[in-house]
Formats: C-alpha cells, structure tokens, sequence
C-alpha cells in the first residue's frame, strides 16, 4: 500500500515540476545582504586563522584540474568566485585569466573569493613568491584563498593533489633562516560539494566511465614522472650521503654538539629520500595493481567443460 | 489520419528516424556538470526551475567535433526567446584569448524533447556558425541513463516548404586522464564525509567499482541469450554474433612478447620497491644510531666513548 503511495507521490512531484530545493542546494543561492554585512563586520580581521575549512563545488575543482592539465608543464592561473559561510569559505566556480576580465559579472552574483594556480609536478605549497602575491592579496582584497592544484601529481597518484591556503599578517612572523616560508601561511581543510542534479549526472556518467577507469594503465601514463622521481631520489640520496659524510667528520671532531647542525641537516634530507622514495612506489604499486586485475580478468581464461 | 496529424503536430521538429547524423561528437564531462551548475545555480536563485541556455565550445576536426567547455548566454524572453547577441560578441573575444584554438560549436538548453522554441533559437544562432549543434540536458529524469542529447538541425521537405528539423546525434564521452580521476573523485565521495581510509583501499574500491560494473554487464548479457534460448525473446542473429566474437576475444593477449613485456614491468615495479624499502631502513638505521648516540653520550666522556662502540 505504501508502496503505491510512494509511486503515486512520485508521479504527481514529476508531473508538477515541483520545486524542492534541498538544503543540499541551498548552498548554491547567493544572498547579497548576508554577504555584505559579513564583508561589512569583517572577523578576519581580528583572528588570523579565522577561515578553517574551505568547500569547493565539483565544479569548480574539475575546471581547475582540466585549465591545469591543458597547461602542460607550464603554470597556469585563474580566479575563484564564492561567498563566505561563517568560518567556512566557499569556492563555487573557477574562472582560466584572463576571460575573467572585466566584462563577468553580467550573469554571476558572487564575489572573487580567491585565486588559484598549478604546480605541474612539484606539489602543493605556497613559494616564496606566492606567499607575498597572497600577503598583498590578503591586505586588500580579503577575504581571499590560494588554492594551489598539481595536474601531474594528480594523474600519477590517482588522486587529486590540491592544496587551500591563507597566509599570516606580516608582524606576527620573523623568517627564519632556512628559508621557510611554510611558516607564513596555514592550509585550510578541504571537502568538497555537489549539487542533486551533479550526483544524477556523475551516477550516469560512471555508467559510462568505468570502462576508462578499468581499462587506464597508470604505469604507462606515468612513466615519464615516475623516471624523473627515480633520478630526483638518487640526486637526493647523494646528497644526504655527502652531508653524512661531513657530519661524520665534523662529529668526530668536536663532538655531539658540532655535530647537531650538520647531522640534523642530513636527517631532514634522508628522511624527505625515504619518503619520497615511499610515494612513488605507492603509485607505481597501485598501478602494477591494476595491470594484474586486468590480466587476471582478460587474459587467463579457464574454459568450463559444457 | 487525424492521429497522424496530431503526432505530426506534437513532433514535427523532428526528422523522420531513418535520418542518421552526419558527425561523431566527443563530448567531454566538463561541459555536462557547467550546464548542470548553471541550471543549479538560476534555479536556487529564482526559487523555481528555469530554462537555461548557453554556448558550447571545442574543436573541429573535418566530421568529428571534440566538445570541450561551454558558456552561458543571455536571453530574453519577448513572445520568443531572442538571445543577446552583444553578449555573445564579447564573450566569444574573452575566450578566444584563453582557449585560442577552440571555436564555437553550438549550444545548449535545458528541456525535454525539442520543441519549437528551440528551432526559433537554433535559427538565430546559426547566424554565428554554419551548422551548429544542439544539446539537451533534462534536469528531471529519472532513469539512470546520461540525459544528454545531441542534435543536428537538417533543411526537410516537409508539406512542400524547406523547413528545419532536428537529427539525433550519438556521442562518446571523453575521457582525458585528469579529467576522469576528478569526476571519479568527486563521484564517489558523499558531500560532507572525510575518506579517512588508506590509499590502497581508495585504489581497490575503485578498480572493483568498475569491476562489478562489467560483471553487471557481462550477466545482463548472459541473461539475455539465456532468454533468447528459452523462447522468451525475439532471437536476434546480430546480438549474438556481437557476444560471440567478444567471447572469442579472449584471451586478449597472450602471445610471448606480451608476456615478456608484462614481467619486466612487473619487475621494474618491485625494483622500485625494493629501493623504497632500502632507502628506508637506512633511514631508520640513521635514526636508530643518532639516537643511540645521544643516549651513550650521557654516560661516557664526550666523543671517545661514543666512538668506540661504533667503530
């Protein structure tokens, strides 16, 4: 009987179009007075780490990883657009500069929230040159995000490498010596959302994608950066081997405390070695793991007696 | 007759479904969930559902079309939808200078079936382009299939007068790498959860999604002739000459060379591990004999003692 009901319901909400916004949704209704009464008191001011999390619409992320990848081995940039949410920033599309120029706004209510750019190959962190763009950004322009996104580590890892941050008013750091810059800026957390018709839309078009999934080689695909990884651990274990043998030196000199700087040093880069050194084979195990499913599942075929 | 009119009447945007089109179109993901937000977004503002239209770009290689991104387009709606033109002009600037070797390829709308508005806007943009493509996403489906379709317009007979009609067009999804893993990522987490699982477990869920899929598919297929068999459907030769020479594709590949092949990566693979492993240990050896070190240091003269039980 319920059941009945249930259908018949359904029936009727189809044949009336009827509106019902999730709350799911709501997130994607712009309401200027809120905004501008947020930008009006601003509370980042007062509290450097105001913003603690950051969401980013499916959206979003697949136009910064695709503007990224079409970049190639070449840093490309754009704008992000959102509102905030209490200590949530939210990022709900991504525009490639300079289409984002002037004439924009004609159809999109929110603001720049932020900017992104890629790392192709090397990661997500902020260099000494972006933590000051951001510094700048973050004086004038606040409330603003750094989202940095790695095309190439993203394709070798399987995963998508994408890192949200916000830097430190100035007076509240003193660089330190080693050139760290990691410690002007902190990451947000990251999650991500999408709409009701995005999950419909991504259901339907796994029905059709898991064919690509299945059938991808990774090893193949990233054969180029897994070999560059290889020789970049081996000029790293270099290195730390001649800074070892210059500690070894030094320790046996003077003794424990001459030793520490060096020593120290040359743990910092054996330990970033075996960690390295750790990933790579991680991605090259989760490939090598997919070209044994597929052999399994194509090649070895035991033919049932009829 | 008369019914004949009335479906006439109700479908006459429409060629005859002996018409086949006349291009291959490779649609990219990207372009679905832009017209999916737009529609979100127009939608959670207005209160209400509304129609949504915009421009779609890419490539064009002879009969085949690559359709990369999309844009919205402005419209107003005077008796008929009439698409803002000037806006279109300066859009179409802005992304020349961005995506410089993409062109415009069509448009989009959200909808049902077409109707006749839609012949009313395919006529005004094909004043931009040629012989522009249409698509259609129906945000109201409940099927599980892609609700997306694709058409060309063709110039018909039709009681006399040269009028414009539409063509169903089949596509192919793209499937460019970066793009695949960032659907895959953003399909499969639930809005609001954090993966705290390993890696390796990510990677496998994965690969048995896709697994089960061809499982579901292969039993679909099973099913079916077993069906066939009993009587209960129609035989069809030409399904079961296309599940035969699947069959008969297996094994895929199993010559020498293959194998060869496959063992040397497998093999360079494990090497990788091995040195991972290594680097590791001698890592953690460096640890262990620093920290001893330290520990010794306390007990004995500085540096003699330290020495002497290491050498």
């Amino acid at each position: 009987m319920s059941s009945q009901s249930n259908i018949a319901l359904n029936n009727w909400l189809m044949a009336n179009n009827v509106e019902n916004i999730s709350s799911v949704d709501e997130i994607y209704r712009y309401d200027r007075k809120q905004q501008q009464d947020m930008l009006a008191a601003k509370p980042w001011d007062k509290d450097p780490h105001f913003f603690k999390e950051i969401r980013i619409s499916a959206l979003a992320l697949l136009k910064m990883v695709t503007h990224a990848r079409s970049g190639g081995h070449l840093e490309v940039m754009g704008l992000l657009l959102g509102k905030v949410d209490a200590n949530t920033m939210v990022v709900m599309d991504a525009f490639a500069l300079p289409v984002e120029g002037t004439e924009t706004r004609v159809n999109r209510l929110e603001n720049a929230i932020g900017w992104y750019h890629s790392h192709p190959g090397y990661g997500c962190w902020l260099s000494g040159i972006d933590v000051s763009t951001q510094m700048l950004n973050q004086n004038f322009q606040e409330p603003f995000v750094a989202i940095v996104v790695d095309p190439v580590r993203t394709i070798s890892a399987g995963k998508v490498c994408l890192g949200a941050f916000r830097t430190y008013p100035k007076s509240l750091n003193k660089v330190e010596d080693f050139g760290v810059h990691c410690k002007q800026y902190y990451a947000l957390e990251v999650s991500y959302f999408k709409s009701a018709l995005d999950r419909r839309l991504l259901d339907s078009l796994w029905n059709k994608y898991w064919v690509s999934t299945l059938s991808s080689s990774s090893l193949t695909t990233n054969a180029d950066y897994t070999t560059g990884q290889v020789s970049d651990l081996s000029e790293k274990l270099e290195q730390a081997e001649n800074s070892l043998g210059r500690a070894a030196l030094v320790g046996s000199g003077v003794g424990v405390s001459g030793s520490s700087i060096e020593d120290r040093r040359s743990e910092d880069r054996l330990a970033k070695a075996a960690r390295d050194a750790t990933k790579t084979s991680i991605e090259a195990l989760h490939g090598l793991l997919a070209q044994v499913i597929k052999d399994r599942l194509f090649n070895q075929v035991r033919s049932r007696p009829a | 007759m008369e019914t004949e009119e009335n479906n006439q009447n109700v479908n006459h945007v429409m060629a005859s479904s002996g018409a086949t089109g006349s291009i291959s179109v490779l649609l990219h993901p990207l372009v679905v969930m832009n017209i999916s937000e737009h529609w979100t977004r127009v939608r959670a503002q207005e209160g209400k559902a509304q129609q949504v239209i915009g421009a779609l770009i890419g490539k064009q290689k002879g009969r085949s079309l690559e359709i990369m991104n999309s844009f919205e387009l402005v419209f107003t709606v005077i008796e008929n939808v009439v698409i803002d033109r000037d806006y279109y002009n300066t859009k179409e600037e802005q992304f020349k200078q961005v995506f410089s070797d993409m062109d415009f390829l069509g448009w989009y709308t959200t909808g049902d079936s077409p109707n006749e508005s839609d012949i009313h806007v395919h006529k005004q943009i094909c004043e931009i382009n040629e012989s522009p493509v249409i698509l259609k996403l129906n945000p109201f489906t409940r099927n599980a299939d892609l609700p997306v379709t694709m058409y060309e317009s063709v110039i018909d007979l039709v009681n006399g007068e040269a009028t414009m009609l539409f063509v169903e067009l089949t596509y192919t999804l793209a499937t460019e790498e970066a793009e695949r893993i960032g659907v895959d990522h953003v399909a499969r987490m639930a809005s609001g959860d954090s993966a705290e699982s390993s890696q390796v477990a990510e990677q496998l869920q994965a690969q048995h999604n896709a697994v089960k899929m061809l499982a579901n598919r292969v039993r679909l297929i099973l099913e079916y002739i077993r069906a066939m068999e009993r009587g209960e459907v129609p035989k069809s030769h030409e399904v079961l000459r296309e599940a035969k020479s699947l069959t008969h594709r297996l094994p895929v590949l199993n010559s020498e060379i293959f194998q060869e092949e496959y063992y040397t990566q497998y093999n360079d693979v494990l090497l990788q591990t091995y040195l991972a492993s290594i680097t590791k240990a001698c890592h953690d050896l460096h640890q262990f004999v620093t920290k001893f070190n330290v520990l010794c240091d306390r007990q004995g003269i500085m540096g003699r003692r330290m020495r002497g039980l290491f050498f």
